[in-house]
């Protein structure tokens, strides 16, 4: 059987394969397929369940329950509480996020040859190499016209009346239709997750998935690894099932995401002092923008524009971001009849955000019951950062047409006029002030040269061990910047090739 | 629990405005699926969200009752007052209890169609065995 999604208790599975791969999102579906296309028998192991376009949920609660890691409760510990997104589901994050394609910018290549030693000229043409594969193989094309939705628009307006870059997006979509559920994946199909294409593919040449299947720990023979163990787990009735064990032949691939690879490593005891530490993230928050006339900012693309004139000078990236209502109400301030009042506008309001390149560095523990324990604070500088960005997004509403902002900030009033900016570019740099996620997430396991700083090195072998390699975003020693999709497939296919090679 | 949380939400939430309250938009139906199907940790959160807006009105309108015992215009104001509070976690906990209020009005179909927006359809909760 080439999908086995459960197991009930004491009816427990043992598997071989050449090589298991522990995650089926961007880094360990690119991985898995990649391998397998290279004739190699493949397991891939995934905690959460397959779900096909027909099983998506519509609602907000839905896509938490049946998509997010954990319901979405992870939150980081320090001076705020911000909440961790991820999914839990065979595809990973691609079955629930925006589908954005940025190829990963030169300027990476160049700070992880000169910071951490990684790359050269070879790595960097490889990996932008697979890219342009993935380009094609995914359908990348730039959000259509007739798809992209009044806020799009409106912010491609703001730009231009700014005089700052801004652009469609490129994205993994092919025939959108513009329906707007984009992130409690789209049951058009037409978003290309990796559960439509590579992990069917992976069964098609032979290889196997376990679904609902969450890793205990990584087996070692000496400092060999040799496999994983872990327990099926009930995605309805929450119980826990049979036990299972693969055996890895060649290698073991840990593709988990950025928080829970690092905990699986720790759960399996590798002694590595950079085990869980340089966890990066992009903190992203948004403002409400207030139009005369309706914008229903869930008509269109999810997100269809961006700007990156910000990037390197300001650090942080512009996009447009469209919320169901039930998430526009938690971020309208207020409660009672006047809270009512303000939930009526939501027609006509549009959410653009800023994603921080934060410099912060972060760590990332098991915590109790295996739930990745995220400690993450921004310092000073980039608060100060985070508050440009802030006010950069409520410039562009105005530039836009907005009549007035909704920023969503402690300490604020509720909504500013256009000459009252500077309140919030004078504003808090606690981030208590502010609510915002962390939604792209780097390292935990970052590659290096030096085993003191980095968990591996550039091919994602684990140093000192044999048999164990990382593939996904917790590989990734800095922020990129940019939306990290593209980034981590590149590298998952460069870890795969070499992987093959060898 | 189940009364506590449900009243903290009509004052958050009221009905008689120009959108649906929460109870108009079937939190009492929605609380038993949500108690069954979200994690404990979130349900446990709501209510803990529920016991903060109860006992802060000392917080918010400085009197020394329950936020029910209240009288309306004052329930409003604590209603409003407590989701802005300067202590972080006071508001976060409200903040809480609004999230979890949001999965059910921003779902509701009555509230849905007042924003041009048409009704889900429904969430199979079923995936490939």
């Amino acid at each position: 059987m080439s999908h086995i999604s459960h197991r009930r208790r004491w009816n427990n599975l043992a598997l071989e394969a050449d090589y298991v791969v522990v995650g089926s999102g961007a880094g360990g579906a690119t991985v898995a397929n990649q391998l397998a296309r290279g004739g190699a028998d493949v397991v891939l192991v995934e905690a959460g369940a397959w779900r096909d376009p027909q099983d998506y949920p519509q609602s907000a609660f839905g896509g938490m329950r049946d998509l997010m890691d954990d319901f979405g409760t992870t939150i980081t510990r320090g001076r705020a509480l911000w909440p961790v997104v991820q999914a839990r589901t065979v595809g990973g994050t691609t079955v629930v996020n925006s589908a954005i394609a940025v190829t990963t910018p030169d300027d990476i290549f160049e700070l992880w040859s000169e910071r951490f030693g990684i790359g050269g000229e070879v790595f960097r043409s490889e990996v932008l190499r697979f890219q342009s594969e993935l380009d094609e193989e995914l359908c990348v094309e730039v959000a259509p016209a007739h798809t992209r939705g009044r806020t799009n628009e409106l912010a491609m307006a703001g730009s231009k009346a700014l005089g700052i870059e801004g652009h469609y997006m490129r994205r993994y979509v092919k025939d959108c239709e513009g329906s707007g559920y984009c992130m409690s994946g789209c049951r058009a199909g037409h978003k290309k997750s990796l559960n439509l294409n590579f992990i069917p593919e992976v069964l098609e040449r032979g290889g196997r998935l376990l679904s609902n299947a969450p890793v205990k720990r990584v087996v070692f023979e000496g400092n060999r690894a040799t496999g994983v163990v872990g327990r099926f787990f009930h995605p309805t009735t929450k119980r826990k099932g049979g036990r299972f064990q693969v055996r890895a032949r060649r290698a073991v691939v840990v593709a988990a995401s950025a928080t829970h690879s690092p905990c699986l490593l720790q759960r399996s005891n590798l002694r590595s002092p950079a085990l869980g530490r340089y966890f990066r993230a992009h903190p992203g928050a948004g403002i409400f923008g207030v139009f005369e006339d309706p914008v229903d900012m869930n008509i269109g693309n999810t997100q269809g524009w961006a700007s990156l004139e910000h990037r390197n000078k300001g650090g942080f990236k512009l996009e447009t971001l469209s919320v169901p209502p039930e998430m526009a109400m938690t971020r309208l301030k207020g409660g009672g009849r006047k809270y009512v009042e303000r939930l009526a506008d939501y027609r006509h309001l549009t959410m653009w955000v800023h994603a921080l390149r934060a410099e912060s560095t972060g760590t990332v523990r098991n915590g109790l019951f295996d739930k990745p324990a995220v400690s993450y604070t921004l310092d000073s500088g980039d608060m100060h950062r985070f508050r440009e960005g802030m006010a950069t997004v409520a410039k562009l509403q105005f530039a836009a047409g907005a009549k007035a902002i909704i920023p969503g900030i402690y300490g604020l009033p509720y909504k500013l006029g256009p000459d009252e900016v500077h309140l919030i570019e004078d504003g808090p740099t606690d981030p208590r002030n502010y609510l915002a996620i962390l939604s792209h997430l780097f390292g935990g396991c970052v590659m290096g040269t030096n085993p003191h700083t980095s968990v591996c090195d550039v091919h994602g072998k684990v140093h000192g061990h044999e048999g164990l390699y990382i593939s996904d975003a917790s590989m990734i020693p800095s922020v990129l910047g940019v939306n990290p999709q593209h980034t981590i497939m590149g590298l998952a296919r460069w870890v795969g090739a070499n992987l093959l090679e060898s | 629990m189940k009364r506590l949380v449900r009243a903290a939400l009509d004052d958050l939430i009221p009905s008689g405005g120009p959108m649906p309250g929460i109870i108009d938009a079937g939190w009492d139906d929605f609380v038993d699926q949500y108690k069954r199907e979200a994690s404990t940790q979130l349900w446990l959160g709501v209510v803990a969200g529920a016991v903060v807006y109860t006992v802060t009105p000392i917080l918010t309108v400085r009197r020394p009752v329950l936020s029910y015992q209240l009288p309306p215009d004052l329930r409003d104001t604590h209603a409003d007052r407590v989701t802005n509070h300067r202590f972080y976690l006071v508001r976060q906990a409200v903040f809480l209890l609004k999230l979890s209020a949001g999965f059910a009005w921003g779902a509701d179909a009555g509230v849905r169609s007042k924003i041009n927006l048409p009704p889900y359809e429904s969430d199979p909760g079923t995936w490939r065995s």
